[in-house]
């Protein structure tokens, strides 16, 4: 067929430059525009955002596929960005407090703030896409930006506050703040 | 990490087998290493600079240009300064390496003369019969053997070091792109270990590489500010020189003390008491590099024992010859650094079985579909 050769070519050239593709910078602007929508980045500029890029590490995970486990060492925190993810833990309290994450939830923020052991298991319930922000990257980003990390440590404060008030509401022998 | 098993006798073998390799690779393109390591240095140390720009408002890709532009520009004004140094003024050097070589040899012959005055028993020793009889010719076989040669080796290397611009420019545009092309690979289970990973190379390499510089500069600038007040001409040069040297690990040093006499003694051929000054100050300022300067700029993240670090010295010698008695123990950190932190990951069972679940969730899907 005439038309097969070009067709055959372009495919071919697409083949030999997808292992560029990751130099590609069209997908960047959308992706940071998304990023405005999770609730953690919502009081982030355009500008912070862009520099935030730099440290969201992209993972997906399939349905039943294990996130991280109750006894690993926590070295960062998820946000889900597609799908939901289960909670599972040891810990019944902790288990009623977040049993299930959807789209713009973020979980395993304890460990930006210290390098313990997951308390629950998160595994995924479906497709799930997430982005990860690892520890260390976020102290340095602290340490060169406070603007940045002052916005996003507010909105992880808040989370904590109000899953803590959750926690200490669902027992009966302990205060309520 | 907290906990972490301490590495065992298989591990440091396997450690300083592939360190072996990678500096018999790395001798190999050598061309290609040099300025690739001087454009990681460019890369740590610009990357600041370009972080400030794009908080200023200019985005990433432009002032990444605008950096890597500057960067390129002093490059090709050094390049040029240095080539037309080098010509023009190369037969006047091989006179000043021949006069200071001729000092230093001067005045091992005044030592040998005192020593043999003051202890009687020195005469017959090896060591002063060695002492060349006609310094002259002593002087001017060491100007002509080595000097051209080292002249040509600096004309031979500027051109290369043009290279370095160009990747530096690469990695401020595109080197966390690269590093999370990389991550994306590895399987989710070994996922955050493998972020552990990367950032303890990274601080490796930035600790190790932007700590040198600084230490350079220290060195340099103490060196030279002291045999300036001692009168010593060109202190600042001999400064800069003895602290390139010490990038050697001990010999290094040693040479560079060396040269600190040579030129002392040339300088005030009759007065002991300012040679001997230089000697001090040159040992002083080895023992603050030690105690002070080294754990405020490198740190202790590079360092090893010191029946270690000499043993890997001879090893990297004889392996890459003088680029792997000076790239030995950097390339060994960050082997370390790799090799401990994949054994963790590929002998630790819960990620094993992680992964393994992993792979039998991704062929029931493919059965499926």
């Amino acid at each position: 067929m005439p038309l097969g050769k070009p067709i055959e070519l372009r495919r071919t050239l697409e083949v030999m430059k997808s292992p560029f593709n990751f130099l590609r910078r069209s997908a960047d602007d959308q992706r940071i525009a998304n990023f405005k929508r999770l609730s953690l980045f919502r009081r982030l500029t355009a500008r912070e955002l862009r520099e935030l890029d730099e440290l969201l590490h992209a993972r997906s995970y399939q349905k039943d596929e294990v996130i991280f486990d109750e006894g690993d060492t926590g070295l960062g925190l998820f946000i889900v960005v597609s799908g939901r993810v289960k909670i599972v833990s040891s810990h019944e309290a902790l288990q009623r407090l977040a049993p299930e994450f959807g789209v713009g939830d973020y979980f395993g923020e304890l460990a930006l703030f210290e390098e313990s052991q997951r308390t629950a298991r998160a595994v995924a319930l479906e497709p799930t896409q997430v982005l990860a922000l690892f520890r260390t990257e976020f102290i340095s980003l602290l340490e060169r930006d406070r603007g940045i990390g002052v916005k996003i440590l507010f909105e992880l404060s808040r989370t904590v506050v109000r899953r803590s008030r959750k926690l200490l509401t669902s027992q009966p022998h302990l205060p309520t703040v | 990490m907290k906990n972490e098993p301490e590495s065992g006798i298989l591990t440091w073998g396997v450690i300083i087998v592939v360190t072996c390799l990678i500096l018999y690779l790395f001798e190999r393109v050598l061309w290609l290493v040099v300025p690739g390591l001087l454009a990681l240095v460019g890369y740590y140390c610009l990357q600041p600079l370009v972080r400030a720009l794009v908080r200023s408002g200019l985005k990433h890709r432009t002032a990444g240009r605008v950096v890597t532009g500057l960067l390129f520009l002093v490059t090709c004004l050094g390049v040029i300064l240095l080539l037309s140094m080098a010509t023009t003024r190369a037969a006047g050097w091989k006179a000043v390496t021949a006069h200071y070589v001729q000092g230093g040899l001067d005045f091992l012959g005044r030592t040998e003369a005192q020593l043999e005055a003051k202890l009687p028993l020195l005469k017959r020793s090896a060591l002063v019969q060695s002492t060349p009889t006609n310094l002259n010719a002593a002087a001017e076989n060491f100007a002509d053997k080595y000097l051209g040669g080292l002249l040509l080796q600096i004309v031979y290397w500027l051109p290369s070091l043009l290279l370095v611009p160009y990747l530096t420019y690469f990695m401020l545009q595109d080197g966390n792109r690269f590093k999370k092309h990389l991550i994306r690979s590895v399987p989710n289970a070994f996922f955050e270990k493998t972020l552990l990973l990367f950032d303890r190379v990274d601080r490796s390499l930035r600790s190790f590489l932007i700590g040198m510089v600084k230490l350079t500069f220290l060195d340099t600038a103490f060196l030279g500010v002291g045999l300036w007040l001692l009168g010593i001409s060109h202190s600042f040069l001999l400064g800069l020189i003895a602290a390139v040297l010490a990038w050697v690990p001990y010999a290094g040093s040693a040479v560079g003390c060396a040269l600190v006499v040579m030129v002392a003694a040339t300088d005030f051929p009759n007065d002991l008491a300012t040679i001997y000054g230089c000697l001090v100050l040159f040992v002083c300022v080895r023992i603050l590099d030690d105690f002070v300067f080294l754990p405020l700029t490198v740190g202790r993240s590079l360092r090893f024992h010191p029946v270690l670090s000499v043993s890997m010295l001879f090893l990297g010698a004889t392996v890459a010859g003088l680029a792997g008695l000076l790239l030995v123990l950097p390339v060994m950190g960050v082997v370390a650094v790799i090799i401990e932190t994949l054994g963790q990951i590929l002998t630790d069972e819960r990620l094993r079985k992680r992964y393994r679940h992993a792979r039998q969730l991704q062929r029931t899907t493919v059965e499926v579909g």
